[in-house]
């Protein structure tokens, strides 16, 4: 709370000062003061409508990104499956996000994942590759360890050092895109898991207390947004889930800056007890975000 | 008539099919349509013969069709369709390039060794030992050649400019993990192409006439094939031009005959000629002087198809069921998983020439070729390798494209509940077990949640079996994290089974929620 009234007042200074020709347009500065929420919640609407409100409220797209930045967005194209399958990203809602990067003024947006199945399907079948290339971002492979680069992890724990994808790692602006579902072995795949398809080897977070894995990769680095799609949920056999009956209409998304608080809020969309995900209670522990959802500035829209 | 544009003709579909045919066999993005690659291994003969016995479909358009033209052509698959025969013709153009004053010469044809060599090779297929035929077919030597030796170099130049590009973030075209090299492989399919290149340098279509199984079944068939190559005896002069050209040497200019069975009607003969004495025409008009003594033409089909015709009752060989009291892994290791759509590893291994266009069509590489997995006589016949990667749920390649019906056509529906092997957990290796720690890395990959989780201790979930469902795809597998034992592994139908669709426990449709739940 103190760090936003910090904000706040600070805004309202520097606005007061005519800082504003310094920082931004005037304009913007005052809206900033009515968008500054910890985690937006829509429901009711398509994935990229529900987009365009939530982010709206947020702020928009401009406040994340600055002109001629490279982004990388990074939705779950885990498997080779069908978007009805929503085992990975909704696709619409990936290309409704590369639009508001190019408008905000990215000078180019990257989309990829360390998928499980099969690459090459995993993007085609996942309708990611089409959304991605419709909206003019570069789809990049990361089939291959050649793309990836070794990083030290000074605050992990159990993982301190790890391979990350080279234009993840040059990247100026990293978006998360996860989308909510039941898993096998963490019991929910969300914001933090997901990250998991930034790295090359994962068979050594498996290996070595998986949840806390999780966490320590969370500390490397905050993903500049947040944004769990949660249209389509899959509540059983995750994570690829074997047939559209495992999936449910949520009409859902979240959308946050704040990783532990995003995973949070959908472990109880999900119908689940936050505390009962371990890696959610050590993130917390870590101090990479917060859990205390109730203590924190929510805006909820229903479309 | 001037028959001197045939040669050009011949050479045109011969460069042609083997373009085609050997980026058809690199496709190293994985991307060369599906239909073009059967329509092309269609028209492979001795891969044709095998599969009609076991499918009815394009093979046998394209086996009837080989036939056919044959019998009105003679042996011009030899010349055209096979690729091997086009890239011997290519050693041999740069062999006359290199030797301006090289001749082929006449030469008395070994019917006797070629065609008791091809019985022998159908024979050792009637036996269940392949690896003769799997050596010696033409159209797996150059296959296998292309994948084993040549897609490598292209996968590392494409890697190369991958690379470069990847440096100013273009990623259009992108890296292509390595197949390790089984080093036998490699030894035996170099050593192969040596062979060919020096046999083909030295004594043209030597191999052609001498050991191809394909050349003897269409030299028979050229016997009474209806156009044929002959030497007007009025206008010759015998002066050797066309006997100099030939490389399957089957001229004979001072009797001015031909040796029909060994002519693969190259068209060089009739291009030659100075005083087109050497015509290109119906059989009726020729006085045929070849002596038949050899085997009758019956009797060798008849031989050739019997191996084939055992194979429907050859019975099969029960694998040693393995009592699992400690982890069998490495012992599992050692035994091959054949490929979805092969019925059991006896069908598969007698069936398949190692052509390993599977292999390098595979998208997910799962297909490595083995060198003794399949036991003597199955030589560098591909098995599924879990380590390199697992089956993709989805697809159906290796069973569409497969030349020889060593694995048969499926649809996806079907594809999907082909158990080809089963799961075994070995509790003691899981991290679950051994750690007390969460993993799940095999349930997550399993597509039927043949592996599933169940409560362990405390919050901890560990892995549970259900092989009704399992289909031996290996993904749980792959992606166990233990080494240098995996926790859970495959152990191979000897004899594919049908697996159960998964069970389906329906969701809710809609759960949009009223108020949120924070």
């Amino acid at each position: 709370m103190k760090r936003r009234e910090f904000l706040k007042t600070t805004y309202k200074i520097s606005a007061l000062f005519g800082a504003g020709f310094v920082l931004g347009n005037l304009d913007d500065l005052l809206f900033a003061q009515e968008t500054n929420y910890d985690l937006i919640a829509i429901k009711g609407g398509e994935p990229d409508v529900m987009f365009d409100i939530g982010i709206e409220a947020l702020g928009g797209m401009k406040k994340f990104i600055n002109k001629g930045q490279k982004v990388v967005i990074k939705p779950n194209i885990g498997w080779d499956t069908v978007p009805e399958r929503a085992a990975n990203t909704n696709p619409k809602l990936v290309a409704r996000i590369i639009e508001h990067c190019y408008n905000a003024g990215a000078k180019e947006v990257y989309v990829l994942d360390h998928t499980c199945d099969e690459w090459q399907r995993c993007y085609k079948n996942s309708g990611i590759e089409k959304a991605a290339k419709d909206t003019k971002a570069k789809v990049v492979p990361a089939n291959s360890e050649s793309y990836y680069q070794e990083i030290e992890i000074p605050q992990g724990k159990v993982l301190k050092k790890t391979k990350e994808h080279e234009i993840i790692l040059s990247s100026d602006i990293f978006i998360n895109v996860p989308v909510l579902k039941n898993h096998g072995g963490t019991t929910l795949t969300i914001a933090m898991k997901n990250l998991m398809g930034n790295v090359w080897d994962r068979r050594y977070w498996h290996r070595n207390d998986l949840h806390q894995c999780i966490a320590d990769f969370a500390t490397y680095r905050k993903p500049t947004l947040n944004i769990v799609d949660a249209y389509r949920v899959m509540k059983t056999n995750g994570p690829r889930g074997v047939s559209t009956d495992d999936v449910t209409l949520m009409k859902s998304q979240l959308i946050s800056t704040d990783i532990v608080a995003v995973d949070t809020a959908a472990t109880k969309l999900f119908g689940l007890n936050p505390n009962d995900i371990r890696y959610i209670n050590i993130a917390a522990e870590m101090k990479i975000g917060r859990k205390d959802i109730e203590n924190l500035n929510i805006k909820r829209i229903t479309v | 008539m001037n028959l001197k544009y045939l040669k050009k003709i011949r050479v045109i579909v011969s460069l042609l099919f083997f373009v085609v045919i050997t980026i058809m066999i690199i496709n190293p993005q994985k991307n060369f349509p599906q239909d073009i690659i059967i329509f092309f291994t269609s028209l492979q003969l001795v891969p044709s013969i095998l599969k009609t016995f076991f499918y009815i479909g394009f093979s046998t358009l394209g086996l009837i069709f080989v036939l056919v033209i044959s019998l009105l052509f003679g042996r011009v698959y030899c010349s055209s369709i096979c690729p091997l025969g086009t890239f011997q013709d290519i050693i041999i153009y740069i062999s006359r390039k290199i030797k301006k004053k090289k001749k082929y010469e006449y030469q008395k044809p070994n019917y006797l060794f070629h065609y008791s060599f091809t019985i022998l090779l159908f024979s050792g297929v009637l036996l269940g030992f392949t690896s003769l035929l799997n050596i010696f077919e033409p159209y797996s030597i150059y296959s296998r050649t292309i994948t084993n030796l040549v897609e490598p170099g292209f996968i590392l130049i494409n890697n190369i400019i991958a690379s470069l590009l990847e440096k100013i973030s273009i990623y259009n075209l992108f890296n292509i993990p390595l197949r390790n090299t089984n080093a036998l492989i490699f030894f035996l399919s170099s050593f192969l192409l040596v062979v060919i290149v020096y046999l083909s340098y030295y004594h043209g279509r030597l191999f052609c006439n001498s050991f191809c199984p394909a050349g003897a079944i269409l030299g028979l068939i050229s016997r009474t094939s209806i156009l044929k190559i002959a030497i007007n005896t009025k206008t010759c002069t015998e002066c050797g031009a066309c006997e100099k050209v030939c490389k399957a040497n089957c001229i004979d200019s001072e009797t001015k005959k031909i040796n029909y069975p060994a002519c693969i009607s190259c068209f060089n003969c009739l291009k030659v000629c100075p005083t087109d004495a050497v015509i290109y025409n119906k059989t009726k008009y020729l006085e045929l002087k070849v002596n038949l003594s050899e085997t009758p033409r019956r009797n060798f089909l008849k031989s050739a198809m019997m191996p084939v015709i055992g194979m429907l009752v050859t019975e099969i060989n029960q694998l040693e069921k393995n009592q699992v009291e400690k982890s069998n892994y490495f012992k599992i290791k050692k035994l091959p998983i054949s490929p979805p759509g092969s019925q059991s590893i006896k069908h598969f291994s007698n069936l398949c020439t190692a052509c390993h266009l599977c292999v390098s069509a595979c998208p997910t590489q799962v297909l490595y070729p083995t060198f003794f997995e399949y036991g003597l006589g199955g030589i560098l016949q591909p098995s599924m390798n879990y380590t390199a990667s697992y089956c993709n749920y989805d697809c159906t390649i290796c069973c569409n494209i497969c030349p020889t019906g060593a694995i048969l056509p499926q649809n996806q529906e079907n594809k999907k509940l082909i158990q080809i092997g089963k799961a075994e957990f070995y509790k003691y290796d899981c991290v679950v077990v051994a750690k007390e720690k969460e993993c799940a890395a095999c349930s997550e990959h399993c597509p039927t949640k043949a592996v599933y989780m169940v409560p362990y201790k405390g919050n901890l979930k560990i892995p549970e079996l259900n092989n009704d469902i399992c289909i031996g795809c290996g993904a749980c597998e792959h992606a166990c994290p233990t080494t240098p034992r995996k926790a859970i592994y495959i152990i191979p139908n000897a004899v594919h089974q049908k697996a159960k669709k998964p069970e389906i426990k329906k969701q809710e449709q809609i759960e949009i929620p009223e108020q949120f739940p924070f």
